[in-house]
């Protein structure tokens, strides 16, 4: 008991007019004994966010032209066919000037020679591209239906920087996912966020639960409920002192949840615009891997946004579709998934389920620019937005020429619509990239020998 | 069949390409793999070799309740009828959804599925007069009723799993006081919400108690026992009648032990419990959300993939339950259990007058028979748009003999092109190539030809006999033994020694929640001596298993 509370701090708290007593979880102790140029600059607002696809794109394996390089171009670099979505609309918008595409990078993290296979799979390329380094060993059997991360993912490495976020936002992020397919019945491939191994960020995956965690009104028994949640922090502290190391951290991390919980219960909610609930909400929740994507990633890009906008969050990631995406794609005219039809070489479905797929990546972009942000920009202006895959060619599970496309502003910090090619380069660079843009004093990233201290330069200012 | 069996392991031996699977040990869990041995040296007799190490339990799992033991727990405790309860998925590492809640740590979407459940579930409830002073079992005049204590005592022995103490119960009247200044029943609606959201309910605590001159091990105590006893059997919670034997220390002793759960197995919600591990085993969540071209395949229905399910889950509750026969049945029985979707899929008529699902005799020349050609079996083992022999042999290998089968190698080409014929080849012409490159060679002379058996039903398991224009060629072999079609493979199966010790292996690793150790090999090993030994009466192994020093002891020290 004592080992408990000496790594925390205790809060004192009103609730229902009487006093108890709280731990405080890591983050906000962190947060609290940080808090100086933060926490009293006006500063602009930074956020992190995440649009992921499954499976890759369409690359130019077997001797098939390369439709996704871009070329040089007035407005930053003109789209090839896969990017086209990103290039003019048909009010001659584009997004061209507000991406920054790289290629030429692979991830440079080891494979370890034993056991075999761990080069290759979907868990690799998700664990590279989000994480920053190799998964672990245990997971590459597929039927062991195991998704091994081996630390936590960069949205995560973001929200709990300590110089991040100045004071604890209303949720330290947010995830959601679009396609509700999962990778056969994997039960651990659902979701693209992890706090570390087996501590997974579920996303909230339809729009109605989406609407009612950001703003259904809460009515009634509110602080009732916080209150008796005190009881069950107090059966946690019992319990906590008769664990192993492991388990004390599993049992911290669900506390910490049952605190982000008190908090909101019990927390004002911000004075943020009030969104009528989506008409259609309950109509995309059929069948998992069937919905209408670009409606449901429509709306949900919308509630989103305004969350964004009324600084319930700075960190987010959005799931289009999962690793190792079945997600049938019926719109461009599949009717057998993506993950088949890649290994099936159905190059012109797999080339058009991409552009789709860029094509909400624009819609994405699109919602986030026209909401104008509260200091001034749009939203999208102030956030640093990270597009990308598990694979470059799905077909063949390759990784080189990983898909990097990186939007928005980052606060003034990015330098959009530029596209540089880095042959054979560092896939960890994008990473540290994102953090220094996003102004988190970090000077190396990488893992497992995909170590780096060298950003992208040319995409910052 | 001993002399089948020294010929398998000989070229199970000599195929070297396909690393890491001959006479593996289990691995420590902190190197988890799924290898398990892939066959026990001499397996035709009984004896277990000398060579496994001496026992050892292993360490403490804190496992979450599975969505289904919540499901179960709060209906159990409450009542049933209550609002269906939203959840997030389980995962399920290793095929088990309670290897997942062992490993995983709770979400915070999971978290709040829990806060939400826990109001809805005691609002409804408490809502119903007549089942708020059932539940309670009196009509408290005022907050501190000498009843109300006594329903805490009662209700939270149940929920967690253990007697509470005094000064917990203090905190649950007081609780109950507090948030029940304006009305009784409020107040002990909120304090039983929070006895559900406290971490004694939600998660499995089994610690051990020390053992005098045991040193390194510990016993799980008479509770703790009724725990296991209760989520293993009943996925779900303890009744009093359990609580009881624990409290009067039945449950230390094997043979009331194994007395208690044979009362609990005669329960029905043993058959749920059942069907639950057979469905995780067999991986019949992947019917779910089936995916299926529907151009290839417009029948393919979330009602169709209901029933394809069902009928795998009364063929072992038959088995199992009903005949309390030899499991090995499951694989060589010449019935099955299908409805007027599935008798439809199969080209077999249903029983003159039957509704919903019906006992139907399969005919030899139906090619069916039991669960290798159960269309679950065969849907969950095919592409969207193909039957996949390499999947099929695969999941024999891996799901039914415990055999390993390692991934593709890096960067492979993973799709079989056609030829430059101009003949469509069939896919046993596609794979022939696999065979034939050393480098998927290892592999794949492991897995293909068992799955080529398998040709005769399509990918939602249809029967078919023309593939690609030609007649289908549905011969396999396995291990040297030849066969042509599933139900032929079927019948190889009941007699292999290999799938009664990997069922014991799946089963135990329901049941601990976790992957058996290195030095738990002789537990196992005992384990398919009295499997043997009670032919192989599956009931019979899940009192076994229970009551096995594995199931009962646990390391001192944590994990």
């Amino acid at each position: 008991m004592a080992r408990t509370l000496s790594r925390r701090t205790l809060l004192r708290g009103v609730f229902g007019g009487s006093l108890v007593s709280l731990a405080l979880p890591p983050l906000e102790a962190m947060l609290d004994s940080h808090g100086e140029a933060w926490a009293d600059e006006p500063g602009p607002i930074r956020r992190y966010g995440v649009f992921f696809w499954g499976n890759g794109y369409a690359w130019n394996t077997r001797g098939r032209p390369d439709r996704w390089t871009p070329t040089p171009g007035p407005m930053g670099w003109t789209p090839s066919e896969q990017l086209s979505p990103l290039g003019p609309d048909a009010a001659g918008r584009t997004m061209t000037d507000r991406v920054s595409v790289i290629t030429g990078l692979e991830p440079k993290t080891a494979i370890p020679a034993s056991p075999g296979g761990q080069g290759d799979g979907h868990m690799r390329g998700v664990a590279v591209a989000l994480s920053g380094d190799r998964p672990r060993p245990e997971g590459f059997h597929h039927p062991d239906h195991i998704f091994a991360l081996s630390r936590p993912t960069l949205d995560q490495v973001i929200a709990r920087h300590p110089r991040f976020y100045a004071t604890a936002p209303r949720f330290r992020s947010l995830e959601l996912s679009v396609s509700g397919n999962r990778f056969h019945d994997y039960g651990t491939w659902t979701a693209i966020s992890y706090n570390g191994p087996e501590s997974q960020n579920l996303p909230i995956r339809s729009v109605d639960a989406l609407f009612d965690q950001l703003f259904a009104v809460r009515t009634g028994d509110t602080t009732d409920r916080a209150l008796l949640l005190d009881a069950v922090a107090d059966d946690a502290r019992r319990l906590h002192g008769l664990l192993g190391a492991n388990d004390r951290q599993r049992l911290d991390a669900h506390l910490e949840h049952v605190r982000t919980l008190q908090r909101e219960l019990t927390g004002s909610q911000a004075a943020c615009q009030m969104p009528a609930r989506p008409a259609r909400g309950g109509g995309f929740d059929g069948a998992p891997g069937n919905e209408p994507l670009l409606d449901k990633l429509d709306a949900m890009a919308r509630l989103l946004a305004l969350a964004l906008q009324c600084d319930m969050t700075r960190v987010f990631s959005l799931m289009f579709t999962g690793p190792g995406s079945q997600t049938v794609f019926r719109d461009v005219g599949a009717t057998t998934g993506l993950h088949q039809l890649c290994h099936d070489e159905n190059w012109e479905l797999s080339r058009r389920a991409t552009i789709y797929s860029m094509r909400c990546f624009r819609r994405l972009l699109d919602i986030l620019a026209a909401t104008p942000d509260v200091g001034g920009g749009s939203v999208l202006d102030n956030t640093v937005l990270l597009g990308t895959s598990e694979f470059s060619a799905g077909d063949v599970h390759e990784v080189g020429n990983f898909p990097v496309l990186l939007a928005g502003g980052g606060s003034g910090a990015l330098r959009p619509g530029t596209h540089i090619h880095l042959p054979d380069g560092n896939l960890a660079r994008v990473h540290l990239t994102i953090q220094q843009a996003l102004g988190l004093g970090v000077d190396t990233f990488g893992f497992n020998g995909g170590e780096t201290r060298e950003s992208v330069a040319q995409v910052l200012r | 069949m001993v002399k089948t069996l020294s010929r398998s392991i000989a070229l199970l031996v000599a195929l070297s390409g396909c690393d890491g699977v001959v006479g593996d040990r289990p691995a420590p869990a902190h190197v988890a793999t799924a290898a398990p041995p892939a066959a026990v040296p001499d397996a035709g007799t009984s004896h277990p070799p000398a060579v496994l190490p001496p026992f050892a339990p292993a360490g403490v799992v804190l496992a979450t309740l599975t969505g289904t033991q919540y499901r179960n727990a709060v209906a159990d405790l409450l009542g049933s009828g209550l609002p269906e309860i939203a959840l997030e998925p389980d995962t399920n590492p290793y095929l088990f959804t309670a290897i997942g809640a062992a490993r995983s740590t709770a979400a915070e979407r999971t978290v709040r599925a829990w806060e939400a459940a826990a109001h809805r579930a005691t609002e409804a409830t408490f809502a119903v007069p007549e089942r708020r002073v059932a539940l309670v079992g009196c009509t408290p005049t005022a907050p501190d009723a000498p009843c109300v204590r006594a329903y805490f005592g009662r209700f939270l022995r149940r929920a967690w799993r253990r007697p509470a103490s005094a000064e917990e119960l203090d905190r649950f009247v007081g609780l109950s006081r507090r948030l029940g200044a304006a009305n009784v029943w409020t107040g002990l609606r909120y304090a039983t919400a929070a006895a559900l959201q406290s971490p004694s309910f939600l998660y499995r605590v089994e610690l051990g108690a020390p053992v005098a001159g045991a040193a390194g091990r510990r016993r799980y105590t008479g509770y703790e026992m009724a725990s296991r006893l209760a989520f293993t059997l009943w996925n779900s919670v303890p009744d009093e009648a359990l609580l009881d034997a624990a409290a009067r220390g039945a449950l230390d002793r094997d043979d009331t032990l194994r007395t208690e759960a044979r009362r609990l197995l005669r329960n029905p919600r043993a058959r749920s419990a059942v069907r639950a591990f057979f469905v995780q085993y067999l991986g019949l969540g992947g019917l779910d959300g089936l995916a299926r071209d529907p151009t290839l395949y417009p029948d393919v229905t979330p009602a169709l993939t209901a029933s394809m399910r069902e009928e795998v889950e009364r063929l072992v509750e038959d088995v199992v339950f009903t005949h309390d026969g030899d499991f090995r049945a499951v694989f060589s029985g010449a019935s099955t259990f299908l409805d007027a979707r599935l008798a439809g899929l199969y080209g077999l008529d249903m029983p003159p007058g039957a509704e919903g699902f019906a006992r139907v005799e399969l005919p030899s020349n139906s090619g069916r028979g039991s669960l290798l050609t159960t269309a679950a079996i065969l849907a969950v083992t095919a592409h969207p748009n193909a039957t996949s022999p390499t999947a099929r042999g695969r999941y024999v290998r891996e799901r039914l003999l415990c055999e390993r089968v390692p991934d593709p190698p890096m960067n492979v080409p993973l799709n079989l092109e056609a030829g430059d014929s101009g003949v469509m080849p069939t896919l046993r012409d596609r794979l022939e190539r696999h065979r034939r490159d050393p480098a998927c060679a290892g592999c794949h002379s492991r897995t293909d030809p068992v799955g080529l058996g398998f040709e005769d039903f399509d990918a939602v398991g249809r029967r078919r006999t023309m593939e690609a224009g030609r007649p289908v060629d549905a011969r396999g072999d396995l291990d040297g033994v030849a066969f042509v079609g599933a139900r032929a493979l079927g019948e190889i199966l009941a007699r292999d020694p290999r799938v009664a010790a990997c069922v014991v292996r799946q089963v135990y690793r329901f049941a601990t929640a976790r992957l058996e150790t290195e030095s738990e090999a002789r537990v196992l090993a005992d384990l398919e001596e009295r499997f043997a030994a009670r032919n192989y009466r599956f009931l019979e192994l899940l009192v076994e298993l229970v009551a096995s020093e594995g199931f009962r002891t646990v390391a001192d020290g944590g994990r």
